[in-house]
């Protein structure tokens, strides 16, 4: 008899797959990106075919070579903004809650700020400033998603140092680097990670948010945003699969991530680890 | 019927701030003109009666119609054109009225126009704008409470949504047909939509709507000037100076061969199949089918020799198929608007076009913030046509001041001579012969033959979705501007049963 896997077999299959379907769009994204902008006006306004899975747009673009080649841009913008966004929040959570009163305030004021503007307004604000573009948008998305994961790790921090294993620690002399290293830094992993892959879905959302307003990349590239917000000018023409296809592998993706999330804090999670 | 959003008059039904004139010139119809343009672009006369020029072009003397009222029914006079001359030198943010000195009425049906310089093109001015009320005219009220004496009342405006026009009762001419016309703004798929539900009778669309069908509509194309083409900078970098940094002249399009090889080298019809549906007619000037335009303009389609002219020229194909020639690469972007999705399409068909050529040319989308400062070292997809020839002069004639067109650097000193000498004769006629030369004398000029620094590609049809019945009024060619210009004879149309 077949035993059925386990729950942590399972979790650990279910991870393995999204990180293998995420990496393959990534790596068929990146190599068909030279052929997402390749215009050819004689296979214009196809619908959906066997040469072409996802029909072809107004100037005979191949829509699935550019949704790929978009959802893998979408997905490097989002792995680069998701790490440097992610290490902003640790360096600035560790700053709050080891560096005294005055840094903890100065961060708290910090991620107030940042927080207490609409989103979507300061990503316009900070990409508008750096000369839109490509660099505009990850600037943007990586200086604006740090807040809240800083503000999680803070006070996991301060609840950790006033935990008796560390108190001991200082009593014993250790010094304060060593009480980081060896004491609060593993635990604090889990959380960082798992706030670290929760953190792709909204840079990706964003970029797409932020490109389909036209803040972002110029409408040749193929970004989801720009797909999706072209599309929206032949829906009255009944060419669904310009937005249909690419709309849902965008929301596929999203929600990916977010299985990868839970499965991985399912996984680190002391508390939910041996389920 | 319906038109685009942009079409709505910002400012209000005002000639001072804009109304009717512009970058999308049209006859303003809630006022008169003093001149009118005929089917053919010529002048025909509206308020005027008469016209002459002094001999050194520094004097314009009209004698306008005595029977004309405004809506409130004061007698239009002399003293109201003046007025209004006088009124939009001072005031318009749209109209460039440096060449008038000043407006007088003498006596109640002549009016002189004093001129700072010659400008024989005058009557084209004349043409589009609307005769203001001296006696109500309050610059803050006017433009949402227009009074005036042309075929239509303003009856209501709502912003935003629509324009409802009725005919004039007193209008001094023919009665207007239409008696009532509502002009909706909405954007080219919602006007779509409205025709598709049977919600207007004419509703302005585009060549990628066109080959679809809508039960009860015929789709209309009116001939247009509306031309899309590339400036293509005839300078080094280097030889114009350059302000706050911002690169001047290309190394590759500055060889006139690369650009004469790209007028003859581009195939403009396939080009209109390709992003314009068919809808339209192949351009090779600023101005074609204007009584100012140069035929020596046109060129045939001749890849054979584009490329003959480029190996000539020294421009060998490199390993990667594009052509090189003293370490120079043959590559550039071609700008265009983004969110303009013709241009877009014409920029991508250019590319592919130019690849034949081994030339690399890399479509890149800019917005209108960056678009003129990239435009003077790279070629921008633009879109011009209007119904005066000043247009050729504010392509191709040196700045005022600099030594190099505005929008794209170039100079050539006969050019400028033309037009200087065409603004500066004392009549149209001489005037069109000079606007001609200035494209094409025969030894120089801006066509193929000549220096080439922009290349011209397509006029756009302007598409309409027309209810059955309708009858649409003959259409003069129209300009730039997918608005207003249907409008021009509205009251000419009629309804067959």
């Amino acid at each position: 008899m077949i035993r059925k896997p386990n729950r942590r077999q399972r979790t650990l299959l279910l991870l393995f797959c999204s990180v293998a379907a995420l990496s393959a769009v990534t790596v068929a994204g990146g190599l068909l990106s030279g052929q997402a902008m390749v215009t050819d006006f004689s296979r214009k306004n196809l619908s959906p075919c066997a040469a072409y899975p996802f029909g072809t747009d107004w100037m005979g673009r191949d829509m699935f070579a550019r949704t790929l080649a978009g959802l893998s841009i979408s997905l490097r913008i989002g792995m680069l903004t998701a790490t440097v966004s992610a290490f902003v929040a640790l360096v600035a959570g560790f700053c709050a809650a080891t560096l005294g009163r005055a840094a903890d305030a100065l961060t708290g004021w910090m991620i107030d700020l940042v927080m207490g503007i609409p989103h979507i307004l300061l990503l316009i604000l900070i990409s508008l400033a750096c000369g839109k573009g490509l660099a505009g948008v990850v600037t943007g998305i990586a200086l604006t998603h740090w807040p809240s994961l800083a503000r999680l790790l803070r006070a996991e921090l301060l609840q950790l140092r006033e935990c008796p294993f560390v108190r001991v620690a200082e009593k014993l002399g250790m010094g304060r680097l060593r009480i980081v290293r060896e004491h609060l830094f593993p635990h604090l992993l889990p959380q960082f990670l798992t706030g670290l892959v929760l953190l792709f879905p909204h840079a990706i959302l964003h970029e797409a948010s932020i490109t389909f307003l036209g803040f972002g990349l110029s409408p040749e590239q193929p970004a989801l945003g720009i797909i999706l917000s072209e599309s929206m000018q032949h829906l009255a023409m009944g060419r669904w699969w310009l937005a249909v296809f690419p709309g849902a592998l965008l929301v596929l993706a999203v929600s990916l991530f977010f299985t990868l999330g839970e499965n991985l804090r399912c996984l680190l999670d002391p508390g939910s680890v041996h389920e | 019927m319906a038109m685009g959003p942009t079409s709505e008059p910002e400012a209000g039904f005002d000639p001072v701030y804009g109304w009717g004139a512009g970058e999308h010139v049209h006859e303003p119809l809630i006022q008169s003109t003093l001149t009118v343009t005929g089917k053919d672009l010529k002048i025909g006369y509206d308020l005027a009666v008469a016209m002459d020029t002094s001999e050194d072009g520094m004097l314009w003397t009209v004698e306008i119609r005595d029977d004309a009222r405004f809506s409130d029914g004061e007698k239009l006079t002399a003293s109201d054109v003046a007025f209004t001359y006088n009124t939009v030198k001072a005031g318009s943010s749209v109209n460039d009225f440096t060449m008038l000195d000043h407006a007088e009425a003498i006596g109640d049906t002549t009016v002189k126009f004093h001129m700072s310089e010659p400008f024989s093109i005058w009557p084209y001015t004349m043409a589009v704008v609307g005769i203001l009320p001296e006696h109500a005219y309050d610059p803050s009220t006017y433009g949402q409470n227009p009074i005036g004496s042309g075929r239509y009342l303003l009856k209501q405006w709502d912003r935003g949504q629509q324009v409802v026009l009725e005919a004039n009762p007193d209008y001094y001419g023919e009665p207007p047909h239409m008696k009532r016309v509502t002009i909706l703004f909405m954007e080219e798929d919602a006007a779509f939509l409205a025709a598709k539900a049977g919600q207007v009778d004419l509703a302005y669309t585009a060549a990628s709507y066109a080959d679809q069908a809508v039960s009860g509509y015929q789709l209309m194309a009116v001939e247009t000037v509306d031309n899309r083409g590339f400036n293509l900078p005839a300078e080094r970098p280097g030889v114009f100076p350059e302000e706050n940094g911002v690169p001047v002249g290309s190394a590759v399009t500055s060889d006139l061969a690369v650009r004469r090889a790209i007028n003859i080298g581009v195939d403009r019809q396939e080009m209109i199949e390709n992003v314009l549906n068919g809808y339209g007619t192949p351009a090779y000037s600023v101005c074609d089918r204007m009584p100012w335009y140069n035929p020596a303009s046109e060129v045939a389609y001749d890849p054979d020799g584009a490329l003959r002219l480029l190996d000539d020229a020294g421009w060998a194909v490199g390993t990667d198929g594009v052509r090189e020639k003293d370490g120079v690469r043959a590559s550039f972007h071609v700008l265009y608007p983004t969110g303009d999705s013709v241009r877009q399409a014409l920029a991508a068909d250019f590319s592919n076009q130019l690849v034949k050529l081994g030339i690399e040319a890399v479509p890149e989308g800019v917005g209108w913030d960056t678009a003129y400062d990239r435009a003077l070292s790279e070629p921008l997809a633009w879109g011009w046509g209007a119904h005066t020839p000043m247009e050729l002069y504010n392509i191709y004639h040196s700045s005022p001041g600099g030594s190099s067109a505005v929008y794209s650097p170039y100079y050539n000193s006969m050019v400028d001579h033309y037009m200087d000498a065409a603004l500066a004769s004392s009549s149209l006629e001489e005037a069109y012969k000079l606007w001609q030369n200035a494209q094409w004398d025969g030894e120089t000029g801006v066509t193929q033959q000549g220096d080439v620094p922009w290349v011209w590609l397509v006029n756009i049809d302007h598409l309409y979705w027309v209810r059955d019945g309708l009858q649409v009024a003959e259409q003069k060619i129209h300009p730039h501007g997918h608005g207003w210009s249907i409008v021009n004879n509205v009251d000419q149309w009629s309804w067959q049963d």
